[in-house]
């Protein structure tokens, strides 16, 4: 379980974040977004003890980074596309961090396999795409199999194949049990791996909730032989209606509510078209 | 402690540059021993100081650095490591390098240097700490050692490279000045390495 608790930040009288607070959630993918400058990578740094809060605390388990045990035993995480040294091959760098976090060098060359480098994997890092920078980076998240995974832009550089692998890693972490903490600003992508969604602005908070909640709303777009009559039964239903001139815009109805009304009223519809909202629409509803 | 101090072994032992660096700095301290064993007490002192800032200033540029405090969350102790492996490879340098100068009956020089090289390592690594840029901080000492410390204190103040050099030659006053410094440094670079890691 991720903790953050009115999480505030301040560099040189300007608040980076203010009163964050959101929780992630075991069993569960949360997404964490925000434009460029937003606050996403602070919260994350302050969360891995990077940085030091002002105010504020960042948990996991109830502990502050820095009073974990283990910490690479308890936490993966992925920063800044990729951090290695260009002049070490790939499977080096994992050696390290396996010393570092006691993991054995047996599990190096599974994760090497299981992320796609086994091939690339004695060639230094400054000849890796970003692609394969970021598949190292998660490979080097997951070596000592912690249950929590913060991810800051992991989506970055991979093509689509390396994203449907990505989705999935995270989809089967966060079905064992595991917590994901994600960032990203790529929402399509993101919509189909978050359950829980937490939208950052300014340093602000502007939405935490199920992305069930927020993205399976839907607007009904209608056009019948009678806008009037249509537009004033919809209201009585106590549905809430607008115009774009052409059509009505309808929310709080189903399409089958909409027909059924419009069938009582014996008016004609030559268009009924039922428009999800997305990902994106929230975010920039709360961001705008 | 371990553990950070074995990947932070591996990981200096598996970077090329690290290898170039100190493959560089030996040939060139033990060239130097052939005209005398004063320059290779000198230039013994400078390979140390150099590998010591390559391998921990190399961390903060390429942010690997990052990698390290999320294993070990307690800085001071990933800094008291990177003193360690500094002073490993400074000796390894210092013992190859000087092999020579032992053997032409300068034994009493080497050991004497080879006592004081963790000093100079470790004055490196804490100027590292706090610089984070490997060239500057090399081509900055290079300035204060020829201009400040050559030209104008004549090798002959007690200032680092200096006080390097003369307690390399066994003189007390100069130990205790390069003692000096590098206790003076340490907890500047404990301070310094408390600083927050902001983004790229």
């Amino acid at each position: 379980m991720i903790d953050i608790r009115e999480l505030t930040k301040t560099y040189g009288g300007e608040d980076a974040v203010r009163d964050v607070t959101f929780t992630a959630a075991p069993g569960r993918v949360t997404g964490l977004l925000g434009l460029n400058g937003s606050g996403k990578s602070t919260t994350l740094r302050i969360l891995l003890g990077l940085c030091r809060p002002t105010r504020g605390a960042a948990l996991i388990d109830g502990q502050r980074y820095r009073d974990l045990k283990r910490p690479l035993r308890e936490v993966g995480a992925v920063l800044e596309q990729g951090l290695s040294h260009p002049g070490q091959t790939g499977r080096a760098h994992l050696v390290s961090q396996a010393l570092l976090s006691g993991t054995s060098r047996a599990r190096v060359d599974d994760l090497l396999e299981y992320v796609g480098l086994a091939a690339d994997a004695h060639k230094r890092t400054g000849e890796y795409s970003l692609g394969m920078r970021q598949r190292l980076a998660v490979a080097t998240a997951l070596l000592g199999e912690p249950p929590v995974l913060v991810l800051d832009e992991p989506a970055n550089g991979l093509d689509p194949s390396g994203m449907a692998w990505l989705r999935a890693l995270l989809r089967d972490h966060a079905a064992t049990g595991g917590t994901v903490l994600i960032s990203s600003h790529l929402l399509s992508e993101l919509e189909l791996m978050v359950d829980d969604v937490v939208i950052i602005g300014d340093g602000r908070i502007r939405v935490a909730a199920p992305l069930a909640s927020l993205a399976g709303m839907t607007t009904l777009r209608v056009r019948g032989g009678d806008q009037q009559a249509l537009a004033e039964a919809f209201l009585a239903r106590g549905a809430s209606v607008d115009t774009d001139g052409r059509v009505l815009l309808v929310a709080g109805l189903t399409p089958e509510q909409a027909g059924d009304i419009a069938l009582r009223l014996q008016v004609p519809i030559y268009e009924l078209v039922a428009e999800r909202q997305h990902l994106e629409d929230v975010f920039l509803e709360a961001t705008s | 402690m371990i553990a950070v101090l074995r990947s932070e072994l591996h990981r200096s032992f598996t970077i090329r540059s690290s290898w170039i660096s100190l493959a560089g700095f030996t040939t060139l301290a033990a060239l130097t021993g052939w005209l005398s064993e004063e320059f290779w007490m000198l230039f013994a002192g400078v390979g140390a100081f150099g590998i010591a800032v390559m391998l921990t200033a190399q961390h903060y540029q390429h942010r690997t650095i990052i990698l390290t405090f999320l294993g070990q969350p307690h800085r001071l102790r990933v800094l008291a490591v990177q003193c360690l492996v500094a002073i490993l490879f400074a000796l390894l340098l210092a013992a190859v390098s000087g092999i020579a100068v032992a053997w032409s009956g300068f034994g009493r020089q080497y050991v004497t240097t080879l006592a004081v090289i963790p000093l100079i390592a470790v004055f490196g690594v804490a100027n590292a700490t706090v610089v984070r840029r490997p060239l500057w901080l090399l081509a900055g000492y290079l300035g204060w050692l020829l201009f400040a410390e050559g030209l104008i204190g004549q090798l002959q103040e007690p200032l680092p490279f200096t006080s390097f050099l003369l307690a390399a030659a066994g003189q007390p006053r100069f130990q205790l000045a390069l003692l000096a410094w590098t206790a003076a440094s340490l907890p500047v670079a404990a301070w310094f390495i408390r600083r927050d890691l902001a983004g790229a």
